[in-house]
Order: structure tokens, then C-alpha cells, then sequence
């Protein structure tokens, strides 16, 4: 039986569970207690020892219904696939892959300042033009835009440096092969720059901050006799960061590559978090911290289609994503916390739940927004970026490799 | 002499806890189950109001035991939480003792003399006379059944929770004028989490982790029956359905089943025999905690009563 609960773990690992030895026995002893008869008993056995995050309790299902059902005519691989074909397009899709039956909420066009004159009419358009200009302006939280140098169209270069080329025109030139390889090596130039740029001194006090609240009460017990400053244990002072990134059709590349470039600088797991989403959020920090680290990396299409819980043929729904990880135990909390979006915010034109976005981002130490479009589109169409923005307090243009280097820039800076 | 612990199975801490009122799910039982095997703490988390605190309090009540309870917030320190020496009752006593403390002095010399002397009868006043025991102490020399609950740790700081992770690994504490005290036999112990902030791995790993959800349709029915005897049972599932759907619709804050149990029991008071647009009106305080989410309701009634 034990080899059998063995096999279980690698299934539990290939998942994204981490087991450690203390946790596996802790396990042998539950399931020597309840026994194997009660199937419902064992797996909750299983499951309270082995699964210490709610995040992680979806998956752990998955790994017991497909690891201990009994084999069927079509194999031990015949459970049924939940999920959609890959590379279906939203359109394809339709509405079936919603779980809810909430009608789309059309955006109110009729309400919008005409667009397409190239002069800033909208209210985040102008906080836009007027923080490029390094003027001081109130646009809600935002503070900084961080935008790239323009192609000179003059330049005969322009155009063959593949950190420069958006991932707009990539995908319209085809070749996704070549593309990917110069990409890959183009990849390697940008971590080298980034390493070189990000050297950064840091003093540590060897106490922290006055402890008032308990001199006070101390002082009030022994009259202040004899008088000390008690004083807070000092805290590592390193941020946690939470990358929350659109993996739909559209933003596919950006966020692999972003994920490759971010993962040189982030601890996986106890300082950084990964959240991947196309209409719901789902844990995908082991699966990609493992991916990161391997040398013979799969490319990142494969990684997606093994997080359990992704649909990836669904259409983006930015709205129920904030809303679900306003909900859900992975919310990121806290002064120290780092929130970086990376998304085109493109909701399908389903409600974009701004507030459930403000109040995430609430209470949080810095927001940093990776829009992998050209800044004239932020807010076109179906982007809710105009209701979003106003709650970040860095936006960064990121249509190009050189564009998600600045953002990751942006996030080492921030994260300390 | 400590009382003889009662022997649990799943299905008898079920029975136990569904004749108070409590649905108690494969899962919960099972994991009580295995928490009093093994002897290890039960993490719970879960949504606010799916009955994380009562869960402890049934516990205690199935072992007849004594329920201590730790209420977690910002600033909690170890003297809150363990024990702090009774600095008044040890003034007083100083007080009341002058004439005796002046007699034992009386021999003394000089003032090196008159030290040593007093430093011997020091340990009087830093005896169990004049310890006041906090709840993990309290939990640590109790003799009979106890069950510990450790409630909204997430809101303690990060400090308390590596102490906490200290007293629960060795379930013995420390006292410098009194040595080290163990506990007589290992407590009961339970710490819940509303997600207010993330624990660290170290404490989840300690811990038998249990994830309460809100409950199913049929669960949640049941809860209501037995928490709301008088209700009609044609009435009770509307109120849970309707309950259900405000779940899946995305408000502030969502109802908890606590709320739904006040609901009930308001429509009851009113005397109520449907959903009607008016009742709703009269009595959706009951229910819904939130202005907005209020609002909300209120103009999709038609479309959450179906």
C-alpha cells in the first residue's frame, strides 16, 4: 500500500502540491487510522493532511479521482477532459464555457468621447499624455506611466530588433517558430541587462521601530520603573509579490516571456506568487517556478495545458476574476505586497467590476499594471483599462520584449 | 485525576454534533477524528460565518470539557495570551505584609545584609499565588478535557504566530521565576482563519488543515429545519435557495449561514408563508449586511426569487 500512496505523491507533485516527508507520514498515519475501505474517508484523510491551502484543494481532487478510480475500458487516462480543445478561439467558445449565466454587460459607448483624433479626450488619456510630459497630476492612484522610445521609422533597423517588434506584429507576420527562437535568444540579452541594471545597496538597522504600544503598557505596570524602549523584532524587509497574469489567446506570449524574465528575479513560493487567469484565477506558482528552473524548458503553451482548472478556450473576464480572488484565500493582502497585473484588461464586454478591482488593490504596498498593447489602445473597444488604471499606481507599457523588461524593472524596484 | 477521554469515531462525533444543530460534513468528522488520534491541532478556514468558532464550541461540548478561547488581534503579545505576574495583588500584599517584612528584617545589619535577606523571601511573590494564567496557560495546566480555540489568528501579528507555533509544537512553557510547566495531557486545539492575512507554512504544516465552504443545498436545508423548528418546510427551501443565488451573484459581503439561520428566523417572527416582493423588503436586513449589496438586491429580485 505504501508504494501504491507513493505513486500517489509523485501524481500530488506533477500537480503543483509540495509534500513534504513530515506531511507524507503524517498521511500513512491518518490513512492507517481511517483505513482504505470508506472511500470518501480515506480521501479526506488524505486531504486534511496533505493539502494545507485552499488554493491547493482543487487540484488535490483532481490528482485522487484520476490516481484512485479504477481503470476503465479506455485506461487509467479515461476520466473525462473538463477541459476545452486548445486553441479555440473565444468566439468558438461561446458562452457554454461560462459558469455563470450572467449576461455580458455592454460597455456604455454612447457615453465615450469620440476617439481616433490622436488628441487626449478621456479623463486616464490626459493623466496619460500629462505624466508622460513629467507633469503632476491626480488620476486616481495612478502616478507613473512608464512608456518606451518609439521606433524611428527612418532607421532601416527598425523593425528587425525582435525585443522591439510588438507581439501584435509578430503574431500578424506568422512564422511563430522563428519568432519564438529569436525571441529565446533575445530573452537571454534582456535577463543579462536586467542583471547588470538592478544592483541595488541596502542598510539594515539592527533593531526595528520603537514598540510604543507596549512601552506604554509596561510603563503603566511599573510606573515606568526602571525605563526601557522596547522595540520591534526586525522584519526582513522583502515584499511579497503576486503575479496575477492573463494567459488567454492574446496575451499567451507576453505572459510566458514575462513569467521567464520576472522568474530570474523572484523567489517562487514563500516571496512570490503566481496567479494565471482567463475568466478565473488559478495557483500556478510550483508549476512555473519548476518551469522557470528547468534548463530544457517546454514551451509555455504545454505548461498551460497541464494547471489544473485553466480554460483556456474560455474568453477573458477580467470583472470575475477580481471578484473571485477578492473571495478566495489567495487574495493578495497587506502593506508589504506587491500586486502586478499583467493583462490588455480586454473583458469581453462582460462586466468589468472596477470596484472589485479598487478594492483589491486596497490596503496593498504598490500596484503595477503590464498592458502588452501599444498605448494608444489602452481603453479601446472591450479594455476596461480606463476603470482599472485609476487603482494602480504604475502602468507600464509592455508591447514588446524591451516593454516587459521595463516592467520587470518596475517590479524588482518596487519589491526591493 | 484526569477524566477518561472518550473514545471517538467519525460517526459518533457526527451523531453528537447534528443534535446540536451542526451538519456535520464526512469531512469535518473525519478530521476531528484524526486530530484526537494523532494529537495535532485543526486548522480551520473558510468564509466568515460558516461556523468556524461553533465547531469548537461542539467540540468542547462533546468531550464535556471546558472551551478556552484565545480571540486573536492586532498586538496580542505573550502576556495576553500566556500569563503576566498580578503586579496589584503583589503591591497589596507588600502593603499588608510591612509589619512581618520589618520583622524579618530586623536582624539585618546593613543594607547588603537587609538584601540578601528579603531576596530570600522574594520568591513569595513570584509564586502560582500570583500568577495570572492567560488562555494557553490555562489550557497547558488544565487537568480535565479542555479544547483550545484559537480564533482569527490571522488577525495576531507575525511574532505571536511564530510563539504560538513554540507552545503548540511542544505544548510546555517556560516561566523564568518557576521553571518550565508541561501540559498534563495534550489539549484540544483549534485555530481558525478568516484569510485576513497568510499563515506561515511552518504553522499550516503543524496543523490538520480543514477548508469549510458554505454548504450544499441540502445541507444547508437541514441546518435551517433544525436550527428553525417552526419554519415550514416549503418556505425553508425558498430561503435557502434564495440564499444560495445571492452567493453566486457577486456581492460585498455573502450571506453566511448564520445570516440565512436570522433570516429564518425573522420570516418566521413575521409570520411569513412565502417570498412576496414586500416581506423580502421587511425583513432582507436580516440577511444582506451591505448598502450596496442591498441595492443590488432589491433591483434583481425578480430574477433571484425564480
Amino acid at each position: 500500500m505504501i508504494s501504491g500512496l507513493g505513486r500517489f505523491l509523485g501524481e500530488l507533485r506533477s500537480a503543483g502540491i509540495t509534500v513534504s516527508p513530515a506531511e507524507w507520514i503524517e498521511a500513512l498515519r491518518a490513512v492507517e487510522i481511517v483505513g482504505i475501505e470508506n472511500r470518501e474517508r480515506f480521501r479526506a484523510a488524505l486531504r486534511v493532511t496533505l493539502v494545507k491551502r485552499a488554493v491547493h484543494r482543487r487540484a488535490f481532487d483532481e490528482a485522487f479521482e484520476r490516481f484512485f478510480t479504477a481503470p476503465t475500458g479506455a485506461g487509467r487516462d479515461a476520466r473525462p477532459d473538463t477541459r476545452q480543445k486548445r486553441g479555440a478561439r473565444p468566439g468558438s467558445a461561446g458562452q457554454g464555457n461560462r459558469p455563470r449565466g450572467r449576461p455580458p454587460i455592454s460597455p456604455p459607448e454612447a457615453d465615450r468621447p469620440p476617439r481616433g483624433s490622436g488628441h487626449p479626450v478621456t479623463p486616464l488619456a490626459q493623466a496619460i499624455e500629462a505624466l508622460r510630459a513629467g507633469a503632476t497630476v491626480r488620476h486616481g492612484r495612478l502616478r507613473r506611466v512608464v512608456v518606451g522610445r518609439r521606433p524611428d521609422l527612418r532607421d532601416p533597423s527598425a523593425g528587425r530588433d525582435v525585443a522591439r517588434t510588438p507581439f501584435r506584429e509578430i503574431a500578424r507576420r506568422g512564422a511563430p517558430d522563428d519568432a519564438d527562437a529569436a525571441l529565446a535568444r533575445a530573452l537571454r540579452r534582456q535577463i543579462e541587462s536586467l542583471r547588470l541594471g538592478t544592483a541595488r545597496r541596502v542598510r539594515r538597522a539592527p533593531r526595528g521601530r520603537p514598540y510604543l504600544r507596549r512601552l506604554f503598557r509596561e510603563s503603566l505596570r511599573t510606573d515606568g520603573v526602571p525605563f526601557g524602549l522596547p522595540k520591534h523584532k526586525r522584519r526582513e524587509d522583502t515584499s511579497r509579490v503576486i503575479l496575477l497574469v492573463d494567459v488567454s489567446w492574446s496575451t499567451a506570449r507576453a505572459a510566458g516571456l514575462f513569467l521567464a524574465l520576472g522568474g530570474e528575479f523572484l523567489r517562487f513560493g514563500r516571496q512570490a506568487r503566481v496567479l494565471l487567469f482567463v475568466d478565473r484565477p488559478v495557483d500556478g506558482t510550483d508549476l512555473v517556478s519548476r518551469w522557470v528552473a528547468s534548463r530544457s524548458r517546454m514551451p509555455f503553451a504545454a505548461l498551460l495545458a497541464r494547471v489544473g482548472g485553466l480554460n483556456l478556450a474560455a474568453p477573458s473576464d477580467y470583472g470575475s476574476v477580481f471578484h473571485r480572488l477578492l473571495r478566495s484565500p489567495a487574495r493578495p493582502r497587506g502593506r508589504r505586497t506587491v500586486l502586478v497585473v499583467l493583462g490588455d484588461g480586454r473583458t469581453n464586454r462582460f462586466d468589468p467590476l472596477p470596484w472589485a478591482f479598487a478594492e483589491l488593490a486596497d490596503g496593498l504596498g504598490a500596484v503595477v499594471w503590464l498592458v502588452p498593447e501599444a498605448l494608444e489602445l489602452w481603453g479601446e473597444g472591450d479594455s476596461a483599462l480606463e476603470r482599472y488604471l485609476p487603482h494602480v499606481d504604475t502602468a507600464v507599457e509592455a508591447r514588446d520584449l524591451a516593454g516587459l523588461a521595463r516592467g520587470v524593472r518596475e517590479l524588482v524596484r518596487r519589491s526591493g | 485525576m484526569a477524566a477518561k477521554p472518550r473514545k471517538t469515531t467519525p460517526e459518533s462525533i457526527a451523531a453528537e454534533f447534528l443534535a446540536h444543530g451542526f451538519v456535520c460534513t464526512g469531512e469535518v468528522a473525519t478530521t476531528l477524528h484524526l486530530a484526537e488520534s494523532l494529537g495535532k491541532p485543526v486548522l480551520l478556514e473558510g468564509p466568515p460565518g460558516v461556523g468556524k468558532t461553533e465547531l469548537g464550541k461542539l467540540w468542547a461540548r462533546f468531550h464535556d470539557g471546558e472551551l478556552i478561547r484565545l480571540q486573536c488581534y492586532e498586538g496580542l503579545d505573550e502576556a495576553k495570551a500566556l500569563y503576566e505576574w498580578a503586579y496589584g495583588k503583589q503591591m497589596l500584599y507588600v502593603q499588608l505584609l510591612r509589619d512581618k517584612l520589618g520583622d524579618l528584617l530586623d536582624g539585618a545589619t546593613d543594607l547588603g545584609s537587609a538584601v540578601r535577606m528579603l531576596g530570600a523571601q522574594a520568591d513569595a511573590f513570584f509564586s502560582r499565588e500570583f500568577l495570572l494564567a492567560r488562555p494557553l496557560l490555562r489550557a497547558i495546566l488544565a487537568t480535565g478535557p479542555v479544547v483550545l480555540l484559537v480564533d482569527e489568528v490571522d488577525r495576531a501579528d507575525e511574532e505571536f504566530e511564530a510563539f504560538l507555533l513554540e507552545v503548540l509544537s511542544e505544548y510546555q512553557v517556560s516561566i523564568p521565576e518557576l521553571g518550565t510547566i508541561r501540559a498534563a495531557g495534550t489539549p484540544r486545539v483549534i485555530l481558525t482563519s478568516n484569510d485576513s492575512r497568510d499563515l506561515s507554512d511552518a504553522l499550516r504544516r503543524r496543523c490538520l488543515y480543514l477548508y469549510i465552504d458554505y454548504p450544499s443545498f441540502e445541507d444547508e436545508l437541514r441546518i435551517v429545519e433544525s436550527r428553525v423548528p417552526r419554519i415550514d418546510r416549503a418556505l425553508a427551501e425558498r430561503v435557502v435557495r434564495f440564499a444560495q443565488s445571492l452567493r453566486k451573484a457577486e456581492l460585498r459581503k455573502q450571506p453566511g449561514i448564520a445570516e440565512v439561520i436570522d433570516w429564518a428566523l425573522a420570516l418566521v417572527t413575521v409570520g411569513a408563508d412565502g417570498l412576496s416582493p414586500e416581506t423580502l423588503r421587511r425583513t432582507i436586513g436580516a440577511l444582506v449586511k451591505n448598502r450596496e449589496d442591498l441595492e443590488r438586491v432589491l433591483t434583481d429580485l425578480p430574477r433571484l426569487r425564480a
